[in-house]
């Protein structure tokens, strides 16, 4: 059962996607029909798995080696136990609830399929991520999330922001996903395994140390975590659904999952333990500060979200791995509500505004008004730019890098006449255009 | 004559048959192609189900370059498909067989020249500018020199027979090395790939920098003919590989010509599989031959998604901004995607298994430089996104009148590309099982003892490039994280 709850989302985003590219294209009915079923078969599924995991504490699926060479292997294990089985419950559930909500919510949209193929691949990742059994499987599930998730931001594919967004957002996935890699690497070269199915690969403090610090890096990058908050209110760009799902749900929370895992090695070293409640820390007080200077409804959810998240971080550094669970799962349902209602709330409150003949009053007596009006206004402009994080990225990694990378242009070009090995300028004008990927 | 020999007749003999045929009658040119690419991908075929893994290496490749071609013939557009082409082609599909098949030095050396021949003639598939030229001439110059210093040291011209001779010693192994260095687009000689594919017949030229010779020449001569000094002096080229393979990267954050784009692309990802090979590790070794079918075919349906687009929409195409084509080619849009991602590991692809076995292999024999190849793979990732991001998305443009998605030949024969890296990554373990029995091969060359050569070729280094050189053979990760041996903490 624990099989065809992961492999469902796969399998129906498989077939569809291979019969529109051989040219067929279905109804928008019996696209929302198939989903509509499939998470209903795998959420009475799910119930099955509850029943084994409440008697034996895990239930485990083994398919052998997805792939072996020498002494290296891919071990290919699904595992649900008391940790990814709340994670898995709540990938179907909400997805599935998203499905129906889509399907009204984007009617008639010209991209109608392509969210509904996006949200099943996106499900099939989650799942894979969740119920995994080592950290190479882990991984698979990881890329696929922030794929689907770079797609789905640039759902609105004739503007312009929202792609070049979805740019700026898949580069920060494939920066710190460098992290999961190499903190990979390094398991299977001093445990000899990445497998946690069988018992936690064993490591020395300070080697633990080293693979917690990698991992960090790519759980900051997926949560959005201090400093590579800049990408999350790029990522509202997307449409609702996928906001809610991702953002408000099971991508954002992604990182704090990967760490949930990670804690018996987490626990071994206190400098990695420190540096995720360091990081959580300045997240929360960041996402607080600057959710409150974001003047539209999605982005104030957005840090919102990020705000609970660098708190789950914090529970998560300093050991209370099911309170950050508990936590988990109530904000992503939660978040998951205020997302999807931002939109009908924004027409309520003009109803609202209308009928009471203007703007309601604010709230008075907030924390800020204690600091004196130059340090207020400070914060301000500080919260507004959301904290200088994209511009110090801007500075420090991708200004230079595009420098680097026109020197090496020069140096190519280097004994060649301009005219020769160039094919024609558009008429329109490369040199006006956008370069690289801010 | 063998049955091994016929089919390899087969093999290099109708493509050559069928080029001169389309040459001399000028008529349905598509279709002999067609039929000729199809006839080498069948005795391909019956030729690699008769050797035993482990040994089938030039099957596999020759296998590989067939179906290769075969798949261009499909995708070729109606513009590009004229007899010059199609027979050109069939050249070249020839010659890299020929090249791959041969056991003798002066027919290697022969397929390697002839296989360049199309490249010279700006009429005929070569590049405007002196670049390519240049590089193709050098490289073959170097193997012919190589090739002649072994005759006159009065050495057998059997590959199989020098294997551990170190024939012709240091000098020989160096013009090898320049060999694949010029042939590959190793830094520095790295320009000629984007000045190529820019200025020249993109689909051939595709096909010219998939035989990858210079890969081809390190698996199958200089490892095998100078374990010995391979072993104290390949350090070298992997670093240049990895070198190369971040370089092209950076490079190629700001091009915005497509085509130069993804030949950077298709060159950084081509180097990893020369370090892979040189990693002396079977995950590594594995991982490059993996990478090398990866590669392949992924670069190929690149190559042939962009043709179809310039065909489509003038090859005034451009990164520099939104071209929003995904809205009139939906199809070419997601299989450009696909192939793109499979190029840089997306799961579920290939390319998954690959650079996990790439990355492993080469972190675990260099650490310090092995960090190079997850990186340089990330800016790539990035590099096709961008790509995919300004040719297809943005604004819709409204300049065309008809603008036909891709066709049914095309649709096909690109979804049979993207099926070959979808399920080689979701069912990697044919293939991986298979290339690790010829990685083994590989490894056990590096290590078998030298006949004719007792010293280690170190010596001819200047002394602190050796030491270093030995120095980084034997490192592992702990050395970079300063931390004690892999037993530590058993």
């Amino acid at each position: 059962m624990l099989v065809f709850v992961v492999l469902a989302p796969g399998v129906v985003f498989g077939v569809l996607a291979l019969l529109w590219l051989v040219g067929w294209v279905p109804a928008e009915r019996l696209v929302s029909g198939i989903t509509g079923v499939t998470f209903s078969a795998a959420i009475l599924a799910l119930f099955v798995v509850l029943r084994k995991v409440i008697a034996t504490g895990a239930v485990t699926v083994t398919f052998g080696n997805w792939f072996a060479v020498h002494d290296y292997h891919f071990p290919m294990v699904l595992m649900a136990d008391r940790l990814s089985f709340p994670f898995l419950g709540m990938t179907v559930a909400l997805v599935g609830l998203i499905g129906q909500f889509s399907a009204t919510y984007l009617h008639r949209e010209p991209g109608f399929f392509r969210f509904f193929l996006l949200l099943h691949l996106f499900a099939f990742g989650s799942l894979i991520a969740f119920a995994a059994g080592s950290f190479d499987l882990l991984v698979g599930g990881w890329e696929i999330v922030g794929i689907t998730s770079v797609l789905l931001i640039a759902f609105f594919q004739y503007r312009t922001p929202p792609v070049e967004n979805a740019l700026r957002v898949f580069a920060v996935y494939r920066a710190t996903d460098i992290g999961l890699l190499v903190g990979v690497f390094a398991m299977h070269h001093w445990a000899g395994t990445a497998s946690f199915a069988g018992g936690f690969p064993r490591l020395s403090a300070d080697r633990a140390s080293t693979v917690c610090l990698l991992l960090l890096l790519a759980a900051a990058g997926k949560a959005a975590q201090v400093p590579f908050s800049g990408w999350l209110p790029r990522a509202m760009e997307g449409p609702t659904p996928s906001s809610a799902i991702f953002y408000g749900a099971i991508s954002i929370h992604a990182g704090a999952y990967l760490l949930l895992r990670l804690q018996p090695m987490l626990a071994q070293s206190r400098l990695a333990s420190a540096m995720v409640i360091a990081v959580g820390l300045v997240t929360a007080i960041y996402g607080t500060m600057s959710g409150r200077a974001s003047a539209d409804a999605k982005t104030s959810l957005a840090f919102a979200s990020l705000t609970q998240v660098g708190v789950v971080f914090v529970e998560i550094g300093m050991g209370l791995k099911w309170i950050a669970v508990a936590h988990i799962l109530g904000h992503a349902t939660v978040r998951t509500l205020q997302f999807l209602r931002a939109p009908s709330m924004l027409h309520d409150y003009h109803q609202m505004h209308s009928a009471v003949g203007g703007e309601l009053p604010a709230t008075e007596n907030r924390l800020e008004d204690w600091l004196p009006e130059r340090i207020q206004l400070w914060l301000y402009r500080w919260a507004l730019d959301r904290g200088h994080l994209d511009t110090f990225l801007d500075r420090l990694v991708i200004y230079p890098l595009m420098r680097i990378s026109k020197f090496f242009a020069r140096l190519d070009g280097m004994g060649l006449h301009p005219s020769l090995g160039r094919r024609e300028a558009p008429a329109s004008g490369c040199s006006a255009g956008q370069e690289g990927i801010g | 004559m063998t049955r091994g020999a016929i089919l390899t007749a087969i093999t290099i003999g109708v493509p050559w048959a069928a080029a001169l045929l389309t040459a001399g009658t000028r008529r349905q040119p598509r279709a002999i192609g067609f039929a000729a690419a199809l006839a080498s991908v069948t005795a391909s075929s019956l030729l690699l189900r008769a050797v035993p893994a482990g040994e089938s290496l030039k099957e596999a490749l020759m296998l590989l370059y067939s179906c290769l071609t075969l798949g261009a013939m499909l995708a070729l557009p109606r513009r590009d498909c004229t007899t010059g082409t199609i027979s050109g082609i069939l050249f070249l599909l020839g010659s890299t067989l020929l090249a791959y098949s041969t056991d003798d030095l002066r027919i290697l050396l022969a397929a390697w020249v002839v296989s360049t021949v199309p490249f010279f003639f700006p009429q005929w598939f070569g590049a405007r500018t002196w670049r390519p030229r240049l590089a193709l001439l050098l490289s073959s110059g170097a193997l012919a020199l190589a090739v002649t210093l072994i005759a006159w040291h009065g050495h057998t011209m059997s590959i199989g027979g020098l294997a551990r001779r170190s024939p012709g010693g240091i000098a020989v192994f160096g013009l090898l090395v320049a060999a694949v260095i010029f042939r590959k687009g190793i830094c520095p000689a790295h320009a000629w790939v984007g000045d190529a594919a820019e200025g020249g017949a993109l689909i051939p030229t595709a096909l010219l920098l998939n035989g990858h010779f210079g890969a081809m020449l390190v698996a199958r001569l200089i490892v095998p003919l100078f374990p010995y000094n391979a072993r104290d002096l390949f350090p070298l080229l992997s670093y240049l590989a990895l070198a190369t393979a971040l370089y092209v990267a950076v490079r190629a954050l700001t091009e915005n010509s497509p085509r130069r784009l993804l030949a950077y692309l298709a060159l950084s990802q081509s180097a990893c599989i020369l370090a892979g090979l040189e990693s002396r590790t079977v995950e590594g070794v594995t991982g490059a031959l993996v990478h090398w079918y990866v590669v392949t075919a992924s670069t190929m349906g690149l190559f042939a998604v962009l043709r179809l687009l310039e065909v489509r929409f003038g090859e005034n195409l451009t990164a520099s901004h939104h071209l929003g084509l995904a809205g009139h080619a939906p199809r070419l849009a997601v299989f450009f995607i696909v192939f793109g991602l499979a190029l840089v590991g997306l799961p579920g692809t290939l390319s998954f298994c690959s650079q996990d076995l790439l990355i492993h292999g080469t972190l675990a024999s260099h650490p310090q430089t092995g960090l190079l190849l997850p990186i340089a793979t990330a800016m790539n990732a990035v590099t096709v996104f961008r790509l995919f991001v300004r040719l297809f998305l943005g604004r819709r443009r409204t300049g065309f009148t008809i603008m036909a998605d891709a066709l049914p030949r095309e649709r096909w024969i690109l979804t049979a590309g993207v099926l070959f890296v979808v399920l080689g990554g979701l069912f990697p373990n044919t293939i991986v099982t298979r290339w690790s029995a010829e990685a083994e091969a590989v490894e056990q060359a590096f290590y078998a003892p030298s006949r004719d050569s007792g010293e280690s070729a170190s010596r001819f280094l200047p002394s602190f490039v050796a030491g270093d050189l030995g120095r980084v053979r034997h490192s592992t990760i702990d050395t970079v994280l300063q931390l004690p041996g892999p037993d530590g903490d058993r």
